[in-house]
């Protein structure tokens, strides 16, 4: 009996060591947390052939990005893409990137301005934690047909269309409603007394606004299905959805709201404790040259901080970009800057309140 | 004119597909008394008394309780109850619950409840075993709660199928006594179901032998015993010599030549022709054993042969004789005055009996 | 001689004693490393309050937040209720499914329709849900089915309310509800219920006092796996809840993954783990049954 636990004992440590031996020997090998759309199997493949590391890819989004690295204090992967404006706030309260080496990086492959806003917006105690990748806006997927009257926010709650609009209750709508009203959300992220304020008025008006949402979306494919079935005419949704609505009836598509469309860039972060830099470096280099950079914006169907990609995307989505936005539209985005430590816990309260009324 | 009988029967029959399991069945019980089915092991029994319970339909013919028929009534409406095979008490219930059931269902007080489950339990000897668990009790007792929750009911008539089947010998003896006197003492009509004879012999006032679906014959033990109306009544009900053989010859005496070359002369009976194979029944106290072998050893009606072995068993011993002729051998009830305890294996013996015990039947085949 | 006896037995014992606990010991491991020693890392998770970034004090406070913001209790026993709701469907609907599966079918037929009744859970539980959505959708089948039939003349929406978080959690549970209860409805023996008829029982008496009774440790066991199944789910909840629909673990999975408050949300997470221990120990005293008798 007491030799058989002895064993087992035995065989589980050998087991154990492997494991480890083996995890050791995988170094050849890129871990790359992303948000779907963002390592097309075609790049992935160039890639692995050019260079001959593995990738292994996950795919997931800001707040699971963040949870999963903060529940391994920054391991088990090598590279992260979360937004910029969720890189200072998580660094600070959670210690879960490492600084970015700019040596390793050509930032010749970069749009100076965003690689260099990106830089600002990231930069912990003087030192940088993300550069861009991947640029879009969240605004508003209109029926021009049935809706051709919303060009706001606000105007989703006009009352013209009840029963027939769409959101997601998440901080994209309490920022996008605020600055709708005329408030500055960005400039109260450092005062949250004053913050706090705004979004009591936000929820105010989205709570009155109920009664005209037919749901709150969860998924991307259930907010593009309720908007082809034609149970939603207007919703406040990122700029790719309604491109690709337009693709089928092009009477819909992404409107860069008068108040402005609010400017998110997932950008590149190197989690604390990941093993393999160097894979990271090169995988960001090989992604920034203009004709794979395109290669994503086709799979994405957002734009790349990369210089020069433009040239090799779809006229098909070019035309669509330009119709949603005008020049006057572009220089209109509101860009989110950092999110400061504790600013989620007070915008889930007023989120839960608007959801728990009525 | 006398009242209704209890169980009204008549031309019952039930079909499962092509098989017929119950076949023109006709039948009355009267009032008060204990009636038995007693056939061997799928005959139909428990089907019959499903249909008499409401759980089937009879196919064709008419079923009556106390003059009134039951066709096409719910089991909870027929005015008889029935103990299972296997008993059926819940489980989940104590004893008092048990009996208490169908006074709940009839929605009797509570407190009338408790007083009519208590004296019931008393009747059947079980006085203050009420708050008792089901599988705290004895395979007696719980035979008792089974009757004693159908009882409880006063219903016009009580089936039970098989109820001492599942018990051990020593115990069925025993319940078989109790279940007569209990009968008798209450007074209601039962109607029971078995293929032990002995069952049926001991407690019924009247017995029915069913076999292949059909009745072969109704009438008092004694009936069925002494005057066997046909050879299966003959072979089922108690122990019988069996021989076959051919008629010789008919007359105030029908004379037999059993196979082996020997000869038996029975009772008149009609329908029978000279020539006709015939089964022969003998049964053992009929038979007079004497020792030695006698001048008239060839007679009619005996025979001559050697004990072969002795059945010790107190009243009911027995000498199985192998005779000089007819072959086989011959089981011989000895008598219970304990003459002839002496008697040993091997011994030569003289076997004879009168006319009226030999009983022959045109065999089946010839049927 | 039993003074010699008495060491020698007195061995024996320890002997015995070391032998449980080594057979015991992989249980032990199993249940002390993956069950209590988290539970014990949560618990001291929600104790700690959070002052600033990388700023602690232990105290009470994510308990009495709860208490104090009406939304999270309100969802909390909104939440049991539901679940409480739910389960009681799933019950009513998955007993006379099970009565005819375990008694009034036979062979083949029988396993053929326990075969059916699984086959929903070929499918992960999004794909049905998903399904549930095409089917209540304004645009969906009743919808349209019920115009088509002309018994309505405007496209009517049955999805995001509570009545189809009911529709979606039931289904989700009907098998978690029916195999227990096939397995102990096989174990009944039919002349129980014939008795209970003869002896003068309706249908409605002899399920009552013979076949409930008989059925109550599958019962139990079934509601408590469906009742702790619903209150866990977290998807159907919400792609088929209302604008107003709150759900207590979609709060946990915010606190924790949305807010990175993981400190509230283990506060949160123990305070689940209470209602619903307490729901279960009242649901067994009303039955008077014990956990034990279910398992078995
Ligand atoms: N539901 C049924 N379907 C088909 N055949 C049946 C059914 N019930 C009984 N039978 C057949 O009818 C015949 C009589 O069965 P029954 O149960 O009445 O016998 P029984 O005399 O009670 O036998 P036992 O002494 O063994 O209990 C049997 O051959 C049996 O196989
Ligand atoms: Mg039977």
């Amino acid at each position: 009996m007491r030799n058989e636990l002895l064993r087992t004992a035995a065989v589980s440590a050998v087991l154990v060591a492997t494991m480890a031996v083996f995890s050791a020997a995988q170094a050849a090998e890129l871990r790359l947390l992303t948000w779907s759309g963002y390592a097309p199997d075609d790049v992935v493949a160039q890639f692995e052939a050019e260079t001959g590391i593995d990738v292994e890819v996950t795919f997931s989004n800001n707040e699971e990005m963040i949870s999963k690295l903060r529940a391994t204090r920054g391991a088990g992967f090598d590279l992260a893409q979360p937004s910029q404006d969720r890189i200072e706030g998580p660094q600070v309260e959670f210690e879960i990137y490492k600084p970015i080496d700019l040596s390793q990086i050509d930032t010749s492959l970069f749009i100076p301005s965003l690689l260099e806003a990106t830089k600002g917006n990231t930069t912990v105690d003087g030192q940088v934690y993300g550069v861009p990748h991947v640029w879009g806006t969240s605004g508003l997927v209109v029926d021009r047909a049935n809706a051709g009257d919303v060009a706001d926010y606000g105007d989703l709650c006009n009352g013209s269309h009840a029963g027939k609009v769409s959101m997601r209750l998440k901080r994209p709508v309490l920022i996008g409603f605020a600055f709708s009203m005329g408030m500055d959300p960005f400039a109260a992220y450092s005062d949250p007394a004053e913050y706090e304020q705004i979004l009591n008025k936000v929820a105010e008006s989205l709570i009155a606004c109920k009664a005209d949402v037919k749901a709150f979306w969860e998924g991307g494919d259930q907010l593009i299905s309720s908007i082809s079935t034609g149970e939603v005419t207007a919703a406040m949704a990122w700029d790719t959805g309604g491109w690709k609505l337009n693709n089928e009836n092009p009477d819909v598509t992404f409107v860069a709201p008068s108040s402005g469309a609010l400017g998110w860039v997932d950008s590149f972060v190197l989690p604390a404790r990941g093993e393999n830099d160097e894979a990271a470096y090169k995988w960001i280099n090989f992604v920034m040259q203009p004709e794979i950079a395109a290669k994503i914006t086709g799979a994405a169907g957002n734009f790349t901080a990369s210089q020069g990609a433009d040239a090799f995307v779809s006229d098909t989505l070019k035309a669509q970009f330009n119709d949603s936005f005008p020049q006057e539209a572009i220089d209109n985005i509101n860009w989110y800057p950092p999110v400061p430590a504790g600013l989620e816990d007070l915008e889930g309260r007023v989120l839960d309140r608007i959801r728990a009324s009525g | 004119m006398s009242p209704a009988p209890d169980l009204d029967i008549r031309g019952l029959v039930k079909r499962f597909g092509r098989f017929t399991a119950v076949e023109d069945v006709t039948f009355t019980v009267p009032e008060g008394s204990f009636f038995s089915i007693l056939g061997p092991s799928g005959c139909g029994k428990t089907t019959l008394m499903r249909m008499i319970a409401g759980f089937s339909r009879p196919d064709s013919g008419d079923i009556l309780i106390k003059g009134n028929s039951t066709i096409g009534l719910p089991p909870n409406r027929v005015a008889a109850n029935m103990v299972f095979q296997h008993l059926a008490l819940f489980p989940t219930m104590s004893v008092a619950e048990n009996i208490g059931y169908g006074l709940r269902r009839r929605g009797h007080s509570k407190s009338e409840i408790a007083e009519r489950v208590e004296r019931m339990l008393e009747r059947v000897d079980l006085a203050g075993s009420g708050p008792k668990q089901i599988n705290q009790l004895s395979g007696g007792q719980k035979q008792r709660v089974a009757i004693a929750r159908c009882l409880v009911l006063e219903p016009a008539l009580l089936l039970l199928d098989e109820p001492l089947g599942a018990l051990d010998l020593k115990l069925r003896e025993q319940m078989k006594v109790e279940l007569k006197q209990l009968q008798a003492k209450l007074g209601t009509t039962f109607v029971y179901i078995t293929h032990d004879q002995s069952e049926a012999l001991v407690m019924s006032d009247q017995v029915a032998v069913m076999n292949a679906g059909r009745f072969e014959q109704i009438g008092t033990p004694q009936d069925l015993y002494y005057r066997p109306l046909t050879a299966f009544v003959a072979g089922f009900v108690g122990n019988s010599n069996r021989w076959r053989g051919t008629v010789s010859a008919v007359g105030a005496q029908t004379r037999y030549a059993a196979e082996g070359g020997f000869e038996l002369i029975g009772q008149a009976v009609s329908g029978l022709s000279v020539g006709q194979p015939v089964d022969l029944f003998l049964r053992p106290e009929a038979i007079t054993l004497s020792r030695g072998t006698d001048p008239e050893a060839a007679a009619a009606n005996a025979l001559v042969g050697n004990v072969q072995s002795l059945l010790f068993d107190g009243g009911n011993s027995m000498a199985i004789v192998a005779p000089d002729r007819g072959g086989g051998s011959i089981t011989v009830a000895l008598p219970q005055t304990g003459d002839l305890a002496d008697l040993t294996p091997g011994e030569p013996v003289r076997l004879s009996w009168s006319a009226e015990q030999v009983t022959g039947f045109a065999a089946a085949s010839a049927a | 001689m039993s003074v010699a006896a008495l060491p020698s037995e007195g061995a024996g014992r320890a002997g015995l004693r070391l032998s449980l606990i080594l057979l015991l010991a992989p249980a032990l491991l199993w249940l002390g490393l993956l069950i209590i020693l988290p539970h014990i890392q949560l618990l001291a998770l929600s104790l700690k309050v959070k002052l600033g970034p990388r700023l602690y004090e232990t105290g009470l406070t994510n308990y009495t937040e709860f208490f104090a913001e009406s939304i999270y209790w309100s969802t909390l026993i909104r939440t049991a209720f539901i679940s409480i709701a739910a389960t009681a469907l799933t019950l009513l609907i998955a007993f006379p499914v099970a009565y005819y599966i375990a008694k009034m079918i036979r062979g083949r037929r029988k396993n053929l329709l326990f075969v059916l009744a699984l086959l929903p859970f070929w499918v992960s539980e999004l794909i049905r849900t998903l399904g549930w959505i095409i089917i209540l959708r304004e645009t969906g089948l009743i919808s349209l089915g019920l115009q088509w039939l002309g018994l309505i003349d405007q496209p009517v929406e049955l999805l995001g309310n509570d009545a189809a978080i009911l529709v979606g959690l039931v289904y989700t549970s009907m098998l978690f509800m029916v195999v227990p209860l096939v397995t102990v409805l096989d174990s009944l023996d039919d002349t129980l219920v014939e008795a209970g008829y003869d002896l003068g029982g309706n249908g409605f008496a002899v399920l009552r006092e013979i076949i409930i009774p008989h059925a109550m440790p599958g019962i139990v066991a079934g509601c408590i796996i469906v009742f702790m199944l619903t209150l866990g789910n977290i998807l159907t909840p919400a792609l088929l809840g209302g604008k107003n629909s709150l759900w207590f673990t979609d709060q946990i999975f915010q606190k924790f993954i949305v807010r990175f408050n993981w400190e509230q949300g283990a506060a949160f997470g123990f305070l689940l783990l209470i209602v619903s221990s307490l729901v279960v120990w009242i649901g067994l005293k009303i039955t008077r049954q014990s956990l034990a008798s279910t398992m078995t």
